[in-house]
């Protein structure tokens, strides 16, 4: 067993996940990555992710093959087998023989049997106090799996949780950073216009606003939409609702 | 050691009465030990205005970036890594031809411009200066990135809490957004019959050709000082 090339191609995948990590990265592509990575070194013949949804339900996310996926899909079709068991305690499943499971999965374990395989394993994604998903690893061949890959595959588990909270992260700030310049950018459309329907009507500042502002209310519009109209010449300032806006002397 | 820098910067902020941007920018020269700060949001390539300033310097060196559209914070911002330039009156490499003058004219000496940024997201960035010349210590550098960090963190925190569409009240108030400015900007589009770009356009050289800021001239046109008539010009204000 090439176990110093494993550890070398170990520690380049948390090299190349760690990459990955920094700059802006999708999310469904690196943890595809990941899967696929599982099965280069941890000797797995499949792997596959599942993270809960915001509405509460495992959803897959990634995995390494078709079959992987049908029979990912299938567990939580029929609500058992071990990435549900790992989600639901939060302690890794290792090393469960699926000709062997005592019932413990009676629908899941016979379609993994005739899928062509024959023992799994999954293990926790967590983070302080939350799961947020489980990392499934399939065996073709049967035997066990070794303290040091179950300790490899936990690694990887970190970093593809890791990966999912810098992203949700991340698309947060994206929103609120949306938000902000949305919100200035609406300030600044009102006040070039404030300053149009001064010049044009013969207002002070306070008196188009509001003009702009009485408009806005009577056919309701959104102040930073009429003002965008003003700029625009869609809506010629003589036509402001002038019962609001008191012309100067 | 990264972590420590981080603590010891939240900590210095819980200790201001109210977490106001104002108390953000006084920390962020603490921290770094520099004469004064600002923080400038940014978006696509211009700058948008500033959250906060220490004092009258760091207000200026903002609102010739605002102005000119050039010095450390836009350099920062599109380049998307930090300035430095430790010796602004001689500086190795001009650059900032518009910027530098006014700005050591101030007794801008050394000024460092650092992104804001949350991973990928980019909202603008924060000005450093000193009234002395020389380079930041590695110490310094390293404060200065993380003081960024926990700035740009806490514009999204406050913007989370404003209402839609609207921007939160504590960035709002204690900025200046050149409010003047746009308002001065559409009545010179009615004025000329152009686009409030190209009236700003018309403002901006104005300003440069008589060596007055584009807040002075945006005055003079908000009280109706100055007028832009549709001939030649704005050398002609109003008797």
């Amino acid at each position: 067993m090439a176990s110093m090339a494993r550890e070398a191609l170990f520690a380049r995948t948390l090299v190349e996940l760690a990459d990955t990590l920094v700059a802006d990265f999708d999310v469904v592509e690196l943890l595809t990555l990941l899967t696929d990575r599982c099965v280069d070194v941890l000797d797995v013949g499949a792997a596959g992710l599942m993270l809960v949804a915001p509405e509460g339900d495992l959803r897959v996310m990634a995995s390494s093959s078709d079959a992987m996926r049908v029979l990912e899909l299938y567990e939580l079709q029929a609500q058992e087998g071990p990435c549900l068991d790992c989600y639901r305690t939060g302690v890794p499943v290792v090393n469960q023989n699926l000709a062997d499971v005592n019932g413990r999965w009676p629908r899941f374990a016979p379609e993994a049997l005739a899928a062509g395989f024959s023992s799994v394993h999954a293990l926790p994604m967590r983070l302080r106090g939350t799961i947020i998903g489980a990392l499934n690893l399939f065996n073709v061949e049967p035997g066990v799996m070794r303290p040091a890959d179950i300790d490899a595959a936990q690694a990887l588990a970190d970093v593809a949780t890791i990966a999912v909270l810098q992203h949700r992260a991340a698309l947060e700030a994206q929103v609120l950073n949306e938000q902000l310049h949305h919100a200035l950018n609406s300030r600044i459309v009102i006040e070039q216009a404030k300053g149009m329907v001064a010049e044009r009507e013969g207002l002070d500042m306070e008196q188009a606003f509001a003009a702009l502002r009485g408009h806005a209310r009577n056919h309701n519009l959104r102040l930073a939409d009429v003002a965008r109209d003003i700029i625009s010449g869609a809506l010629p300032s003589s036509s402001l609702d002038r019962n609001l806006g008191t012309r100067r002397s | 050691m990264a972590g420590e820098r981080r603590r010891r910067v939240l900590a210095r902020l819980a200790r201001g009465v109210d977490p106001e941007p104002k108390r953000l920018c006084q920390v962020c020269a603490e921290v770094t030990g520099m004469s004064g700060a600002g923080i400038m949001l940014m978006s696509g390539d211009s700058p948008e205005g500033s959250i906060c300033t220490t004092n009258d310097v760091s207000a200026l060196i903002e609102e010739l970036q605002y102005e000119l559209g050039e010095g450390p914070c836009v350099d920062a911002y599109r380049q998307d890594r930090p300035v430095l330039e430790p010796d602004l009156a001689r500086p190795r490499t001009p650059r900032w031809i518009a910027f530098t003058g006014p700005a050591v004219d101030a007794g801008v000496r050394a000024v460092f411009g650092f992104p804001l940024q949350v991973g990928a997201v980019r909202l603008g960035a924060l000005n450093l200066y000193r009234d002395q010349p020389g380079p930041l210590t590695d110490d310094q550098h390293a404060d200065a990135l993380v003081v960024a960090d926990v700035a740009a963190q806490a514009v999204l925190v406050l913007q989370a809490n404003a209402p839609p569409g609207m921007l939160a009240a504590e960035l709002a108030e204690g900025g200046n957004f050149q409010y003047v400015v746009h308002q001065a900007a559409g009545m010179v589009a009615a004025q000329l019959d152009v686009g409030v770009g190209q009236a700003l356009v018309r403002l901006r050289a104005h300003a440069f050709g008589n060596e007055l800021t584009l807040a002075e001239v945006a005055v003079d046109v908000v009280m109706r000082r100055l007028r832009f008539g549709d001939r030649s010009d704005e050398k002609d204000p109003l008797p």
